[in-house]
């Protein structure tokens, strides 16, 4: 008993700040996201709007495309990190000159605040400055400008992604990769395996909760990326072409003060990224548990 | 001995006068001190947009003030959208964070409709012994009245910028024999700053096969067209529509509709001729047009990258007189924008308007904690003795008074007459329109412009669809019905 009580004891500063900071503001914004609130409305205050607000999303079609978007883009993103990552750790698990200052290089991206990744893309790519449209209109007489064509903004976005979070997922699967006992592997050589059964049946399943955990970190990252999208595309551009939910929830609420529809929909997105993950543990729990 | 005399009296007059003035001076100096008195050593905290006069505000006027009063001032001084954010989350919560806020023209009815801000007047009627005598709400300019209950006349911000956005040329292109020969050779009329449409285009298609011939980084136009940024809809809805003839962004003021047909104009023919003219500029802009919003529009030009552009005038002072930053010193024309038919008529009837005539002041939220020692601080940049500095660094001008220094006179000509036209021909400009739902409609109409200049819709059907969009949203907003 007592060691019960000194435990919550000393748990009970951590849980009042998460109260707090934590759940307190869910449950404000739970409060919000039932009203109809805007600033700038010619009705002062709040009104109770119950699920209205709820009812307008499934028909919203900014709102949809955003949510679309947004999921394209994170389908995009995490299967090439995981994949490109992967590779990079096997790379890591041989020697090869200059192994030592590649992991260093590699992993620099991952210390760099998203909103300072945006700028230095930005300022990589901006044109009229940006050596990359200026070396892309001399070598290749290519027309590159992410402020005009969509489909360039998009892929800068995927690459920009790429190079901040790919060395995340190397270190992750090096771990892995380093942890996974040699038994099994050198038991599946001696039987015969090649390159590929090796990987497909011996390291994949072994790595698999690596792998998830990855991706649950890598999702929950994802389908909230918003700083660096917007410092770099000005805002989600051009036209609506990066507009993931993120900004588009921060132009709902801030710059249009529209508060309790902006609620509704931070709530409907977390609803979603949280069903994704649960999807995910249950398999990360269930590969645990075979 | 006559002339003994007359030295002698010379020499008593000018002590006299020195006298008199130092003493006038003391009294003014005395003022501050004494009625800062009970609040030396409050810090009060604003936020405003990083630009020219903000920065001259936090650089040179705070420090002084302090110095003279012993109250500080913290202005933060951040991006357009951030302020809006701080400000408004600010006001509306009560937090007391700011003391200050800058609240740009056409913000003001939003906020005088929320109560956000402290009537200055009455404030300052209630509490005589903070009222500066050096301080005088006639002293500035009619712009002041953007920032007036319409009804009462009371004041709630005190003016601290205003400037038009302009139409800017290089001089040493236009003025060039060769390039003028060159143009009239293709074009069949002189080389001239544009006063029509087609004439501006034709200049920027011009400049842009000129600086392609010669291996030049040059171009016909700057273009404001940022394809995510509210720029880019101020550009159009501001600057270029009101010179076709399309008012208060095309919404109908008597109804709140911005259909055609709902009585509106923003999907008229003439509003889509309009932004296509505009669109098409694009072919004749730098490559970064798409991504320029007010600053890079003007950081272009300071380059030499553009022969012409339309352009906010805070930054005509530093293009055309600071080495350092801009490689056209010396080189900059001033002119009005390019109109249709009649457009100048309605001006001048004031029935209509040429372009956009902005500015912002700085107003003080009812949440502010520190309401006494910030109404000091505003009045202290209020005083007409601090203007004229201020105009030379940051172009802006917002007292009468201040055409007139030696200082702005000198500098008028180092910027093609800019001031001048500022103060003879400023009442052709505007501000925005008295919308009280501004942010709100912006924010549906503005992705249409987006999408078409990332050419995802034609002119027309950005139009339409962002008229039938602020129908909606104003209706949702409870204007109109």
């Amino acid at each position: 008993m007592r060691s019960n009580r000194t435990g919550w004891l000393l748990l009970s500063p951590t849980l009042i700040i998460l109260f707090v900071v934590g759940f307190l503001p869910f449950i404000y914004v739970l409060w919000v996201g039932f009203h109809d609130w805007n600033v700038f409305s010619a009705r002062e205050g709040m009104f109770w709007a119950g699920i209205n607000n709820y009812r307008r999303l499934v028909f919203d079609n900014d709102f949809l495309y955003s949510l679309g978007l947004t999921l394209r883009f994170t389908i995009v993103v995490v299967a090439s990190e995981l994949v490109v990552g992967y590779l990079l750790a096997q790379l890591l698990t041989r020697d090869f000159p200059g192994k030592i200052l590649f992991r260093i290089v590699h992993t620099i991206p991952l210390m760099i605040a998203p909103l300072v990744v945006g700028a230095i893309w930005r300022l990589l790519t901006v044109p009229g400055l940006g050596p990359l449209p200026y070396y892309f209109d001399h070598w290749f007489n290519i027309d590159y400008n992410i402020g005009r064509y969509a489909d360039q903004a998009f892929i800068t976005v995927v690459l920009m992604d790429l190079w901040h979070w790919t060395p995340f997922v190397t270190l992750t699967m090096l771990a892995g990769l380093s942890a996974l006992p040699n038994e099994p592997i050198e038991a599946a050589m001696v039987d015969g395996a090649n390159r590929w059964q090796l990987f497909r049946y011996i390291k994949l399943p072994m790595l698999r909760p690596v792998i998830l955990t990855t991706m649950f970190i890598r999702i929950m990252d994802a389908l909230r990326v918003v700083d660096e999208v917007y410092m770099l595309t000005n805002g989600g551009g051009p036209g609506t072409s990066n507009r993931f939910i993120g900004i588009h929830i921060f132009r709902v609420v801030f710059p249009k003060t529209d508060y309790g529809y902006g609620s509704a929909m931070s709530l409907l997105v977390l609803y979603i990224t949280i069903v994704i993950c649960w999807m995910l543990f249950t398999a990360l729990m269930h590969q645990r548990s075979d | 001995m006559k002339k003994v005399f007359l030295f002698r009296l010379f020499l008593v007059v000018a002590l006299t006068l020195v006298l008199g003035l130092s003493l006038v001076s003391a009294q003014d100096d005395a003022f501050w001190s004494e009625a800062a008195a009970p609040y030396a050593g409050v810090t009060i905290h604003g936020v405003t947009e990083s630009t020219p006069p903000s920065n001259y505000v936090r650089e040179v006027l705070a420090p002084q003030f302090t110095e003279l009063t012993g109250i500080n001032v913290e202005l933060e001084t951040t991006s357009w959208d951030q302020m809006y954010d701080k400000a408004i989350k600010d006001m509306e919560a009560g937090t007391g964070i700011y003391d200050f806020v800058y609240i740009e023209q056409d913000i003001i009815y939003g906020y005088l409709a929320q109560n956000f801000l402290l009537d200055l007047s009455q404030f300052l009627r209630d509490k005589p012994e903070l009222a500066a005598p050096t301080f005088n709400f006639d002293d500035f300019t009619t712009f002041i009245d953007s920032f007036k209950d319409p009804e009462s006349g009371d004041v709630f911000g005190v003016p601290m910028e205003a400037f038009l956005k302009i139409y800017l040329y290089r001089t040493d292109l236009f003025n060039d024999p060769d390039i003028q020969a060159a143009f009239e050779a293709e074009y069949g009329y002189p080389l001239a700053p544009a006063t029509t449409h087609e004439q501006y285009q034709q200049i920027a298609e011009f400049f842009t096969k000129y600086g392609d011939e010669n291996g030049m980084e040059l171009w016909g136009t700057t273009v404001q067209a940022a394809s995510a940024h509210p720029s880019s809809f101020y550009e159009f809805f501001e600057s270029v529509a009101p010179t076709f003839g399309v008012y208060n962004w095309g919404i109908n003021m008597e109804n709140w509709k911005a259909t055609v047909e709902n009585g509106g104009e923003m999907n008229s023919d003439t509003a889509k001729e309009a932004l296509a003219w505009w669109l098409g500029l694009l072919d004749y802009a730098p490559p970064e047009a798409t991504s320029s919003t007010w600053d890079e529009v003007a950081a272009s030009f300071a380059a030499g990258r553009a022969a012409q552009g339309l352009v906010y005038g805070e930054n005509a002072a530093w293009i055309a007189t600071d080495p350092e930053r801009s490689n056209v010193v010396g080189n900059v024309g001033v002119a009005l924008p390019p109109l249709s038919e009649g457009v100048l008529d309605d001006a001048e009837a004031g029935t209509g308007y040429i372009g956009y005539y902005d500015g912002g002041a700085f107003g003080v939220p009812y949440s502010s904690k520190n309401q006494e020692a910030t109404a000091l601080w505003l009045q202290y940049i209020g005083q007409s003795s601090v203007q004229a500095d201020w105009a030379v660094k940051a172009a802006r001008i917002v007292q009468n008074a201040t055409f007139d220094d030696p200082a702005v006179v000198e500098q008028d000509a180092k910027v093609g007459g800019y001031y001048t036209l500022m103060k003879d021909q400023g009442y052709l400009f505007a501000g925005a329109p008295p919308f009280p739902f501004h942010p709100q409609v912006r924010e549906v109409v503005a992705p249409f412009i987006y999408s078409a200049i990332a050419g995802e819709i034609t002119a027309a059907e950005a139009l339409d669809q962002a008229a039938a969009a602020a129908d909606a949203e104003l209706v949702s907003l409870g204007f109109g019905s």
